[in-house]
């Protein structure tokens, strides 16, 4: 094949040239802006925080005023049986069968259906998101509208999510929810228009024992890192890799 | 260049041009700006209304100060006006509207306080059939300040 000088330096220039625009109209439409540092309102730094969640089991008294006050604060279907937390009750009776129930997700209370007797240890567990440092609930996504914040929480993005229900297949702890009045998947978001504001979750506030606990990881101070410092502490299926930052005191081993 | 590559070549190049003409359509302008999500979809959620208030907008405003102060020296001091009487944003924000009236029924308060096999043996229980003869807990326990008739 015979090549002209003139010829090689056109189809030179092309090459180079194509070659230089392709990767810079790829680069501006697939990786728009991506890892920009700044915050998206100016009053909340959230580079500044990184929440955590305990949950004193020791503590929980089962009464539900977590999971009524999520469902007014948040606008969850209040007669459906979705819950964004909810509270679980783990009963042993003699024989060393274990009964785990959650009666309306515990709004109700819970009624001792097993006579007292026949039980022969029993409490409550607190259960929420947990917010997981490697989510899979946001990996299977198809649509990005599911993700992680940078302090920390996974939120729904309720105007593009499809409701095509896999993150709630996804989620090892049964903590989402499909959420009919939105018509989409909807999960806790740790009162996210709460705690920007400096306000506590509305199941922490409401908590009458103080078994549900709030603060920023990056605070030495916070309450939460006083607790992880002193106490026996234990996440919810950490074999899963999933990295929760809802941590539990006095977790039983029974409790998945 | 031969004919048929030059054919080729301007097929992709107009497919490419589509492609990046309705992805910029179709794409929100925040996605990507933080991450793989839409980054106006932070802000969509900030705002949602704020339902609770907290207790401290009961009592630090001038309003509810005297069963404020009776509350914050009693033993019920760790559970907020808003567990028993509901969120009281709305009504924070304009007093006109008023908050439903509180349960004051024995199953409310049994909630927390009829005996269950399940809670800390600390926490104080009743049997509500042996105890106060089916009687409002009212009519002797002060809610805000219980034990003091």
């Amino acid at each position: 094949m015979e090549v002209t000088r003139r010829e090689f330096t056109k189809i030179g220039c092309k090459v180079i040239i194509g070659a230089a625009a392709g990767s810079a109209v790829i680069e501006s439409v697939i990786i728009r802006g991506t890892g920009a540092e700044n915050s998206p309102a100016d009053e909340y730094d959230w580079n500044e925080h990184y929440w955590g969640y305990i949950v004193d089991t020791r503590i929980c008294i089962g009464c539900g005023r977590c999971a009524n006050a999520c469902k007014r604060e948040n606008d969850v279907p209040f007669d459906e049986p979705v819950y964004r937390t909810w509270v679980e009750r783990y009963r042993t009776k003699l024989d060393g069968e274990v009964v785990i129930d959650s009666p309306n997700g515990s709004i109700d209370g819970f009624p001792d259906d097993i006579p007292p007797e026949e039980v022969k240890k029993a409490f409550y567990v607190p259960k929420i998101c947990n917010h997981c440092d490697n989510p899979p609930c946001v990996q299977v996504c198809p649509v990005g509208a599911t993700f992680e914040t940078k302090d920390g929480v996974v939120l729904v993005d309720y105007k593009y999510c499809i409701g095509c229900r896999y993150c709630i297949q996804g989620c090892p702890y049964g903590a989402r929810y499909f959420n009919t009045k939105k018509g989409t998947a909807d999960k806790c978001t740790w009162c996210y228009h709460r705690i920007t504001k400096g306000l506590l979750p509305a199941c922490v506030q409401a908590c009458p024992t103080g078994a549900r606990k709030f603060g920023d990881l990056n605070d030495p101070d916070s309450i939460v890192n006083k607790i992880l410092d002193t106490e026996r502490i234990n996440v919810l299926k950490p074999d899963l890799g999933t990295k929760p930052k809802v941590y539990y005191v006095g977790l039983d081993r029974e409790v998945r | 260049m031969q004919p048929h590559l030059k054919k080729a070549f301007t097929l992709l190049a107009l497919a490419i041009i589509a492609f990046i003409f309705v992805r910029s359509l179709v794409v929100p302008l925040s996605f990507g700006q933080y991450g793989w999500y839409r980054g106006d979809a932070l802000g969509d959620i900030r705002n949602f209304p704020v339902e609770y208030a907290g207790s401290a907008s009961c009592g630090e405003e001038n309003c509810h100060t005297n069963i404020y102060s009776v509350w914050i020296n009693g033993s019920h001091k760790t559970v907020n006006c808003e567990t028993c009487h509901g969120p009281s944003g709305k009504h924070v924000n304009n007093i006109r509207e008023m908050p439903g009236p509180v349960n004051d029924s024995r199953d409310y308060c049994g909630i927390c306080h009829y005996k269950r096999v399940a809670r800390p043996t600390t926490f104080p229980q009743i049997d509500p059939a042996v105890h106060g003869q089916d009687m409002q807990c009212t009519y002797c326990h002060n809610p805000h300040k219980p034990w003091f008739v």
